[in-house]
């Protein structure tokens, strides 16, 4: 496929997708090979416009940050890994958007994750929920109790005095003080 | 013999009413021949965006207005919240915009609509609200800054402001001047005495942020080197690690520009420390992203927050106000460290304490506590 080529196949996957037109300019910004990459995840995955316009605003944000081009961030294995997955072409986008996604926030991923395995280490019964903070934008942490009848109310208090600990603990970590996952790889 | 100037203008606007004063014509005569000056009746129509353009506040920031400011000189801060704990500064605005060209600055979406440089030429006046201020007949005293909306010595080297600045405030015992600055542009500040009452701080990021994100503006390290002079001179300096930004290996780099800053001055003569993370609104950040769509410091792991501002995710975010108060405390236990636009709880959690009231700290800061 040769530039010209790739430029009107692009256009008209975007025409036919109604993509925005600021959205096509981008596209055209990027070099040769970029374009063509991103081409091609459009069309093996059949790209829903919205999943489109996410990866390729995730894609560029990763390629600015690491100094790379867009063509190069598709062949990261663990890239290619999903584009080379079997399913069906949408699902395997939302796979690949979730692994844009933890490229382009790899300590927000791991800190999320050491965080809800702290969750799932305390144990709680179906009636208390934690919920940590949505992206971990703030430090507050909530805890729910849902109770019908007065015995398990108590039940459920007692339960949360004897994990408080656990839990004070699990705040305290939203300051980052243990580093888990907040390292430089 | 003409100063240098160390920025660059096309035109020089003066509203006509303002042909006379001191401030134009200390301008007209210190801007070199290249650049153009006109007169206009109302300089608040020049200072609007320019058209015709992909960068209006880019080309707004090669355009010098000298007009009346027709408000108030004395505001509160702008950033100052009852969702954070702040640090009561009192802001002087004496210009506005900046020749300087952060890729993060805010300004890029609050002066959007009047990118213009504009200097008040009716400067003078502001000291009479400055002398009402300083005679409330409380006990505290006030910080008032005047690098909020601009640079406190970006352009000095043409209007000598800070001249009169630090001779004001030293006949005030109440009243403490702090200019902010990422300019090394000093000379006019080294033949006053200050008298203890102005604080002269830096902003400072390490050589990385400096070389992506602060364009024209003085390196690090000239940075330290002035601060050293003016400290010599008699000033009290004060340091804003402001804005933090949580790259991967951020927290080597700004711990050796601590060191850097403590290898230049020991760090009991420093007045304070703040600390403030990143944070852009949607509108800020859209407007940084266009106008420096390379820049990696603006692609970091920052979410959107209760308050509407991207910002690094909190446990990154704490974390490195941490490790950095850390630092300054063991360089000197009692220096003075605060956070920037942050809640009470996040104040709690990087120093084990609550905050103080906005007007305890600004006493504080202000030297008389």
């Amino acid at each position: 496929m040769n530039s010209p080529d790739v430029e009107r196949r692009l256009r008209r996957w975007a025409e036919a997708k109604a993509l925005p037109p600021a959205y096509v300019q981008k596209c055209l910004t990027l070099d040769e090979p970029s374009q063509k990459g991103l081409l091609q995840i459009a069309e093996s995955l059949k790209m829903h416009t919205g999943q489109f316009i996410a990866a390729l605003t995730l894609l560029d944000e990763i390629a600015i940050r690491e100094g790379r081009q867009v063509d190069e961030i598709l062949a990261y294995p663990s890239v290619r890994r999903v584009l080379n997955s079997t399913g069906s072409g949408p699902g395997r986008a939302r796979i690949l958007l979730d692994e844009l996604r933890t490229l382009r926030y790899p300590r927000l991923k791991r800190a999320g994750q050491r965080l809800a395995e702290e969750v799932s280490a305390i144990k709680l019964p179906p009636g208390i929920k934690i919920t940590l903070p949505r992206d971990l934008a703030s430090d507050e942490v909530r805890v729910e109790i849902a109770a019908r009848t007065s015995t398990e109310m108590k039940q459920l208090l007692e339960c949360l005095t004897a994990k408080s600990g656990e839990i004070v603990r699990l705040v305290a970590m939203l300051d980052g003080a243990d580093g888990g996952g907040l390292e430089v790889e | 013999m003409k100063r240098k100037m160390n920025f660059e203008l096309d035109t020089v606007v003066i509203e006509e009413g303002c042909r006379a004063s001191a401030l134009a014509t200390r301008i007209v005569g210190a801007v070199p021949a290249s650049v153009h000056v006109r007169y206009v009746s109302d300089g608040r129509l020049e200072v609007r965006p320019p058209t015709g353009t992909r960068d209006p506040f880019g080309v707004g920031k090669r355009r010098m207005v000298i007009m009346p400011r027709r408000g108030p000189f004395l505001m509160g801060c702008p950033a100052s919240s009852t969702q954070f704990a702040c640090c009561g500064y009192l802001v002087l605005v004496l210009a506005s915009n900046c020749p300087m060209d952060c890729s993060y600055c805010f300004l890029q979406e609050h002066l959007a609509n009047n990118p213009g440089l504009q200097l008040y030429a009716n400067y003078h006046d502001a000291f009479n609200e400055l002398d009402r201020l300083a005679h409330t007949g409380c006990e505290r005293s006030f910080r008032v800054g005047t690098g909020e909306l601009a640079d406190s010595l970006a352009f000095d080297s043409l209007t000598g402001i800070s001249r009169d600045l630090v001779s004001y405030f030293s006949k005030h015992e109440a009243l403490m001047l702090e200019l902010k600055t990422k300019t090394d542009e000093i000379d006019n500040l080294l033949a006053i005495d200050p008298r203890g009452r102005t604080t002269v701080s830096w902003s400072l990021a390490p050589t990385r942020v400096f070389a992506t994100s602060e364009h024209r503006t003085a390196p690090p390290q000239s940075r330290i080197n002035a601060a050293r002079r003016v400290l010599d001179a008699g000033y009290k300096v004060g340091f804003h690690l402001d804005p933090l930004i949580a790259y991967p290996g951020a927290d080597q780099d700004y711990l050796e520009l601590l060191d850097n800053v403590f290898d230049g001055l020991p760090p009991r003569t420093i007045a304070f420390f703040s600390l403030g993370g990143l944070r852009m609104t949607p509108g800020l950040r859209t407007a940084a992203r266009r106008r420096f769509p390379k820049d990696p410091m603006l692609v970091g792991e920052e979410v959107l927050g209760e308050d509407g501002r991207y910002r690094a995710f909190t446990p990154l975010r704490l974390r490195l106000f941490s490790k950095l108060c850390d630092r300054i405390k063991r360089a000197c236990p009692a220096l003075p460290v605060y956070l920037c636009m942050e809640t009470a709880s996040a104040h709690h959690r990087v120093f084990g304490a609550a905050p103080l009231t906005p007007a305890a700290l600004s006493s504080r800061l202000a030297g008389n506590w």
